[in-house]
């Protein structure tokens, strides 16, 4: 930061007019920049060190004296994740993907002139075969209408100006100098915004109990728990664009005369945690926090929690529990926490999606709003593509958008063209839904209606090779250990449930338990305290209507047929195929496979882990170990068989 | 002094060893080698004596030393009580600048426990008693919110954690077979630290990269599903 910012950014905005001259200045500054590189510092990028790449860009660029007209931005994530480290080029928004620092030097000799592309480095689409440079014509991007993410590629998280230059605060300004909170809230009631955060419970509703609510003071509560494994985007927000999140709340506030806010975020997600607190330094600085906000008499602070890592306190009230530094369990909600809260007191607790919604609502209204997404769900939803599907990432789409729109057109189809078999969706409360839903509008209420959720956004792909009874044990034993335990159903259903999927998956279950799995997931449904317990059944409920065969293939016949299952599945070395080329023996960490020059390999079933270490190193050009659905594998050769002769061309 | 040879033992003596001698035999009425032998049994008796009287002194420099050494164990056990007491008042101090940073507030024992976590690796009870006292909130309490999530442990941690991923994506892609392969590369299971407190094994649920899955993470560093043969590579570059 040089001494003419420092000035700016030091000076307290005293009104809403300061905020707008601010924005001019920023602006009228950044004029001389030709040219901008964003490159991604979301987590997964970051994972895949794209700190290097923009070091490299930094560099490349002082050395050619370019740093006036150039700017090199360090941005939150851009959804891609499959392809990172990723750098976007501004005005052209010519997008390459993995990056590395040694193609930095090339990328600014021929790209940033205006001259050429760096052909390697862009979006290779496998079905025309064309090499895609623009945003719009990446098919993962090309259905997507990131009016929330979308900002992510714009904006250093760690910089107020990039917020402020691209309008940021406007909304705060605009609800301060011109709407009185019940304004708010009615645009908010208008727009229709449903929670983000999983229930699909009307925001607006929620803002105006609490602002009728008896009791002072009141709170407003970002959650930022996300714990939806498999699910990211809520992260990808607070990291990228923190204060899209804390105007939101700031609006909240002001619509139900709260003066003091909470963010609850996961202490997992360190980006998040490192960016926050600059972010509310920042805004403290320039008077968008504090006292007397732009002189309009508001004052507002916020504070930022950190949860421990526990799944059932991103439930509201379990999360105001944490808040008030007790263990977050649930409590009853017979009245509601925006009655009865932290402290007892009215709160506002919504998720990060939700309140970053919030000022693109006020900004451009309610109609806007509900000219996007479907008749029950409107505006737009970040979901996070994942698992077996080609191009993982977040995705943001207008509501209403297929299923199949969504895996096969942004996500490309099934990694290495297998056949799809379920999309899990609400995170470990959602369901599966099979290949017959394909076509379903994904909104809050279709997916209900298939026995799923829509829940945070996950939505986690699975093809033929994934196991449903596993994935049910999965999130059955996720949801036993997170269980609080405070409620008996939830507690010792889950148990159960999981005891009896888990014999069903070693290859113990009895064609009875396939019953008492359903009954046992009606009375969770019926009995269980919080929505944790009554969601609980979800997963196990929607793979036995839809995937029965498969839990009786393992009851009846002990056979996992998508070879997941370790106690049943069985390695196994084809000794036609095995060229003996010890590359399994030397890897096998137990020392299970025996073998010599020239020797069939075998696999001795009693040492062997089921690790799959010799099925992934196996050369493809042999492919001579194989997963077998189940037991017991067949006799092996004996020791000291030659390998199979193999005609010259065939090696 | 003159020496001349005795006519009693025939050896030389002065005049006055002489007539003590002479003295001698005629009061003892002793041989001349009688008296020889008789000196020499005195002699003897004299000195059996006097080693008599050395043994107490031997044992006494034993006495002394052991007890020189016992000293020096117990001025050592001070010593390290005293560092240890050192430590334990900087480890205090270490919690109260933390405790104080949060304003002493009970509403922030999450937040507390979670900055004792990150700087010592573990909750120590000493430090779980001083948190008790300085907030004036029961054990009991603290005990709920440690042994409740998954973030604190009550047991020291090996100086690398090992992260295997479990969240969704990766378990579809495969998690468990790398956990299979790290904990048997490692030779732990999840929760568990070696001798060496080398490695600490965990499993968490998701660490939000799952493009990459399935992932793990060593020291902070993520890698993508990593075969066995590189997995002994990172675990012995630590």
């Amino acid at each position: 930061m040089n001494e003419i910012r420092e000035n700016i950014t030091m000076k307290k905005l005293k009104s809403v007019k300061d905020i707008k001259r601010l924005q001019k200045t920023l602006l009228a500054e950044r004029k001389g920049i030709r040219k901008s590189i964003a490159v991604c510092e979301g987590t997964g990028c970051h994972a895949y060190k794209s700190s290097e790449v923009a070091d490299a860009f930094v560099e490349e660029i002082n050395k050619r004296g370019l740093d006036k007209e150039i700017g090199v931005r360090r941005t939150g994530c851009h959804g891609f994740c499959e392809r990172g480290p990723m750098a976007k080029i501004f005005p052209e928004k010519i997008f390459y993907f993995k990056v590395k620092p040694e193609d930095v030097p090339e990328i600014v000799e021929s790209t940033l002139p205006g001259k050429d592309l760096v052909e390697k480095l862009l979006f290779l689409d496998d079905k025309t075969g064309k090499r895609c440079a623009y945003q719009h014509e990446i098919p993962f991007y090309k259905l997507q209408n990131p009016v929330v993410f979308g900002n992510n590629f714009l904006i250093n998280p760690k910089d107020i100006e990039d917020y402020i230059a691209l309008g940021g605060y406007s909304a705060l300004a605009k609800a301060l100098s011109g709407m009185t909170p019940a304004d708010v809230v009615e645009e908010i009631k208008k727009a229709d915004l449903r929670g983000r955060g999983g229930g699909g419970f009307p925001a607006g509703l929620k803002w105006e109990t609490a602002r009728d609510a008896p009791g002072q003071p009141k709170y407003v509560i970002v959650n930022a728990d996300e714990g939806d494994p498999g699910a990211y985007m809520d992260r990808s927000v607070l990291e990228g664009n923190p204060h899209s999140v804390l105007e939101g709340l700031m609006l909240g506030a002001y619509a139900i005369g709260s003066a003091q806010g909470f963010v609850y975020v996961r202490q997992e997600y360190g980006i998040a945690i490192e960016n926050l607190p600059i972010a509310v330094a920042q805004a403290k600085q320039l008077g968008l926090l504090g006292d007397n906000i732009l002189g309009s008499g508001f004052s507002f602070d916020v504070m930022i929690h950190q949860g421990a890592g526990a799944f059932v306190s991103g439930e509201s009230s379990a999360l105001m529990s944490a808040i008030e530094g007790r263990v977050g369990e649930p409590r009853p909600k017979y009245i509601r926490t925006a009655v009865k809260g932290v402290w007892e007191k009215p709160s506002v607790l919504n998720n990060v999606e939700t309140w970053a919604n919030v000022p693109l609502i006020i900004n451009n209204g309610s109609d806007w709003f509900r000219s996007l997404g479907t008749q029950t769900s409107k505006g737009t939803k970040i979901f996070s593509l994942v698992g077996k599907v080609k191009y993982t990432g977040l995705v943001e789409v207008p509501m209403g958008l297929t299923l199949r729109q969504i895996v096969y057109d942004i996500g490309g189809g099934i990694r290495g063209d297998r056949k799809f078999k379920a999309v899990q969706t609400g995170g470990p409360s959602g369901g599966c839904i099979p290949e017959q839903f394909l076509d379903l509008p994904v909104d809050f209420d279709e997916l209900s209606k298939v026995g799923s959720m829509m829940g945070s956004g996950g939505m986690i792909v699975m093809d033929e090779d994934t196991c449903m009874v596993d994935v049910a044990r999965y999130f059955t034993r996720f949801l036993a250990d997170e269980s609080c335990g405070k409620c008996i159903p939830c507690r010792e259903g889950l148990r159960q449930m999981r005891r009896i999927l888990k014999n069903i998956t070693e290859g113990k279950g009895k064609p009875a338990d396939l019953n008492l799995l359903e009954e046992l997931g009606d009375f969770l449904k019926e009995a269980s305290l919080c929505a944790l317990g009554q969601t609980a059944a979800n997963p196990v409920l929607s793979t036995l209507e839809y995937f029965r065969g498969e839990y009786e293939a393992h009851v009846l016949h002990k056979q996992c047929p998508a070879r997941v299952c370790q106690s049943l599945i069985v390695f196994y070395i084809d000794p036609l195929k095995c060229s003996a080329c010890a590359t399994c023996r030397k890897q096998c960490p137990t020392d299970a496979i025996s073998g010599d020059k020239k020797l069939v390999h075998i696999i001795d079933q009693g040492k062997c882990i089921k690790c799959g270490t010799c099925f992934q190193v196996c050369p493809t050009r042999f492919s001579a170990v194989t997963k077998l659905p189940g037991g017991p594998a067949p006799e092996p050769v004996a020791y000291g068989t030659k390998v199979a002769q193999k005609s010259k061309g065939e090696k | 002094m003159d020496k001349t040879k005795s006519r009693i033992v025939g050896v030389r003596v002065n005049k006055e060893q002489e007539t003590m001698l002479s003295e001698l035999q005629q009061k003892s009425k002793l041989t001349k080698s009688e008296l020889l032998l008789k000196g020499l049994e005195t002699l003897a008796e004299y000195y059996s004596d006097s080693g008599a009287e050395q043994e107490p002194m031997q044992t006494a420099l034993q006495r002394l030393e052991s007890e020189a050494v016992r000293h020096m164990v117990s001025l050592r056990k001070i010593r390290r009580k005293e560092e240890a007491i050192k430590e334990f008042v900087r480890e205090i101090r270490k919690i109260d600048e933390i405790i104080d940073r949060h304003g002493c507030n009970p509403s922030m024992l999450i937040q507390i426990l979670l900055d004792v976590q990150k700087q010592n690796n573990w909750l120590s009870k000493p430090a779980l008693v001083w948190i008790s006292e300085r907030l004036k909130v029961p054990m009991t309490r603290i005990m709920q919110i440690a042994t409740f999530y998954t973030m604190f442990s009550l047991e020291p941690q090996g100086r690398q954690t090992v992260q295997v991923c479990l969240g969704t994506a990766c378990h579809v892609r495969g998690a468990n077979e790398l956990l299979t392969r790290t904990q048997s590369v490692l030779n732990l299971k999840p929760g568990e630290t070696d001798p060496e407190m080398k490695h600490t094994l965990k499993t968490v649920n998701c660490l939000g990269c799952c493009a990459l899955g399935p992932v793990m993470t060593v020291a902070g560093a993520y890698h993508s599903n990593p075969s066995v043969a590189e997995l002994k590579e990172l675990f012995k570059e630590s």
